[in-house]
């Protein structure tokens, strides 16, 4: 117990200022992940989820409350002390895999090693370790648009883990895969958590929700529930019955 | 600080990289945002080789003049400002000047007065007109005259007994002995204006001095000379001193030439030391304005090829928002997408700069073969254009660069 929360949100809002009007994305947002944990953030869009991921992977910075990732407050860090942040603890998987095109998948990967300082010879190495964790040894030399969807997300999936950061965050990561890729993607999950990495899952699909141990669910900037992914998600199958 | 230096460099390859990739993934827009710059090297680098050509060429000829020498003339040389009447009007300058120069100064090495006629030179049947003849004294050789090829240059005793003898310059020798040594020249017999002459020395060839050859004389003892053509003409003397004496020189020079030729104090002097630096400083101030017109077209096409670049800059920003994005998101910091695009935008200047060397060292081959025109090319001028070049890239690479580095992360991933 001695060893702070992973993450520790505590009162975390956010204010957009769209033209003279104030939008409240996230209002007073507070939980904790502990190292381990395999985590969902459920919720409709424009429930604040992507905003909470952009907060979470340091891409943004919170109207007030307080953020911590290994006990750091990232409240007031300057923009290359969140540039590092990420870099060393944050790993990003994106719907749209985000791959750069024409770099190969090796060079892909190895792309959060270069922002480090590693050299090149262990850079690579650790590159092609991480391409053979999730399956693609065989595919280091070739470029995003030589392969599938779902190798391109084990790609991106390979390049958040190389710098083996404290947090795996991935947002809507099946969003763009078909259902039996995306299923895919869900095991290489599981199996990444059975390894002992802690993921964060952005989604909007209680179906997804219900597979992880735990959910959060947002709803217009709050925390709703907080719980078992299976009942949280089972809370958002039927909205209709808890509002009547 | 290890850490620091190792993540700089792997920064900086990475940008290399990536610049390499998007110039070779964008081949034609690449050429056609380089060609402004291409164009503006070509232009300075062809026109500084051959202005550096000229230069070469010219410094070589200079040294026909002596360094060290000043020239007694009545005339001055290189007069530009059209009182020429003045000059003209000036009392001859003849024996007593060189008399006096001679017994007086203790600043020359070599003292020799330089007269010069145009006459007919003949050897039997074979006969050559407008040859320059020359009167010098035995110590022309040592104010810069030249060098002697085979036999003897003049000595005292032609000067002092007015000796019918003659060395002949490179061309006047090669024309009356076609396919002779210059050693059997030595020895023959030569007419000079109608009189016998013996040909005691060949000149070394000296080429020409702005286009005047100056191998096509002979050269007769200055005293020999005033029997054959005349006293009274004009004569100029090559007066040499110390490397370093050369203003003392002019000074005692000045002071023996008011006394004999008795200027009152407070007039003008009636003569005019010349001397090499004069057609030097005419020569450079030349060349200044050519230098002045490439750097200004420099200049001008390097801005316009900059402008070029910092558009076609722009557009790569655009375009590559979302990878912008994305590595940000993986730890990139600011100055990391910064340093990206400023490398991206002096390679690909660089690169034009580095063709547009080429194609101007070529342009100034192809102009000194197809013309007088000598070309040469200083590595500083290649260094200087490369450099230039880069720095263009850099100057106009800055605001895109900057633009792309401070992008909104969120935004950028979100741009489709």
């Amino acid at each position: 117990m001695s060893q702070p929360p992973l993450i520790d949100l505590s009162g975390i809002t956010r204010i957009y200022t769209v033209g003279s009007e104030e939008v409240r994305a996230l209002d007073g947002v507070s939980f904790q992940v502990a190292r381990g944990e395999f985590v969902a953030v459920v919720g409709q869009s424009g429930s604040g989820k992507s905003t909470l991921m952009n907060i979470l992977g340091c891409l943004d910075t919170p109207t007030s409350g307080r953020y911590a990732i290994r006990g750091e407050d990232v409240r007031g860090l300057a923009d290359d002390a969140l540039a590092d942040l990420r870099n060393r603890e944050i790993g990003f998987v994106f719907q749209t895999f985000q791959l750069l095109p024409r770099s190969t998948a090796l060079a892909n990967v190895e792309l959060p090693l270069v922002y480090r300082g590693v050299p090149r010879r262990e850079r690579r190495e650790r590159a092609r370790r991480a391409l053979e964790a999730v399956g693609l040894g065989n595919r280091t030399h070739h470029r995003p648009n030589e392969l599938s969807g779902g190798q391109r997300q084990r790609v991106a999936v390979a390049r958040a883990l190389v710098g083996e950061p404290s947090l795996l965050l991935a947002d809507e990561p099946t969003g763009n895969l078909d259902s039996a890729t995306g299923e895919e993607m869900m095991r290489l999950f599981a199996e990444l958590h059975g390894r002992g990495h802690t993921i964060l899952l952005v989604t909007h699909e209680p179906r997804l929700a219900a597979r992880c141990p735990r959910a959060v669910r947002l709803s217009d900037g709050k925390v709703v529930a907080d719980g078992p992914g299976r009942e949280v998600a089972a809370l958002g199958a039927a909205p209709a019955a808890g509002a009547a | 600080m290890e850490m620091r230096l190792r993540r700089a460099g792997a920064e900086l390859t990475e940008g290399v990289r990536i610049a390499l990739q998007s110039l070779i993934g964008a081949r034609l827009r690449s050429a056609l945002t380089t060609l402004g710059i291409v164009i503006g090297v070509t232009t300075v680098i062809a026109i500084v080789a051959i202005i550096q050509g000229l230069n070469a060429s010219f410094e070589s000829q200079i040294q026909v003049l002596g360094a060290h020498t000043l020239y007694v003339d009545k005339w001055k040389w290189l007069n530009v400002e059209g009182d020429w009447w003045l000059y003209r009007n000036r009392k001859a300058i003849g024996t007593p000047e060189l008399k006096a120069i001679l017994r007086e100064s203790a600043v020359a090495t070599a003292v020799s007065p330089m007269i010069g006629t145009k006459a007919p030179v003949s050897r039997g049947e074979k006969e050559l007109t407008g040859v320059n003849v020359n009167g010098a004294s035995e110590q022309y050789l040592a104010t810069g005259g030249g060098s002697v090829r085979a036999g003897r240059f003049l000595v005292e005793g032609d000067v002092d007994m007015g000796r019918a003898v003659t060395v002949l310059g490179a061309d006047v020798a090669d024309a009356l002995f076609p396919a002779a040594s210059p050693e059997s020249v030595v020895g023959q017999r030569v007419v000079v204006s109608g009189r016998p002459f013996a040909v005691v020395g060949v000149m070394d060839r000296r080429g020409r001095f702005l286009g005047i050859p100056l191998d096509n004389n002979v050269l007769v003892p200055y005293t020999t000379f005033g029997r054959v053509f005349g006293s009274k003409r004009s004569i100029a003397i090559a007066v040499s001193a110390e490397p370093d004496k050369l203003g003392a020189l002019e000074d005692e020079l000045t002071g023996i030439l008011r006394q004999v030729r008795r200027v009152p104090p407070g007039k003008p002097d009636d003569f005019t030391l010349n001397r090499q630096e004069q057609f030097l400083r005419t020569y450079r101030s030349l060349t200044a304005a050519l230098y002045g017109v490439a750097v200004g077209i420099g200049l001008i096409t390097l801005v316009v090829g900059g402008i070029g670049i910092m558009n076609i800059m722009l557009v790569s920003v655009h375009e590559r928002t979302r990878e912008i994005g994305v590595r940000r998101a993986l730890g990139a910091r600011r100055r990391t997408i910064l340093l990206q695009f400023l490398v991206e935008s002096a390679l690909v200047a660089a690169l034009g700069g580095a063709v547009g060397t080429a194609l101007g060292l070529a342009a100034a081959q192809l102009v000194a073969l197809l013309s007088p025109l000598a070309a040469a090319v200083t590595p500083s001028a290649v260094g200087v254009g490369l450099g230039f070049s880069a720095l263009t890239g850099v100057v106009f690479g800055s605001w895109p660069a900057w633009r792309a580095a401070n992008l909104d992360p969120v935004e950028a991933l979100r741009y489709e």
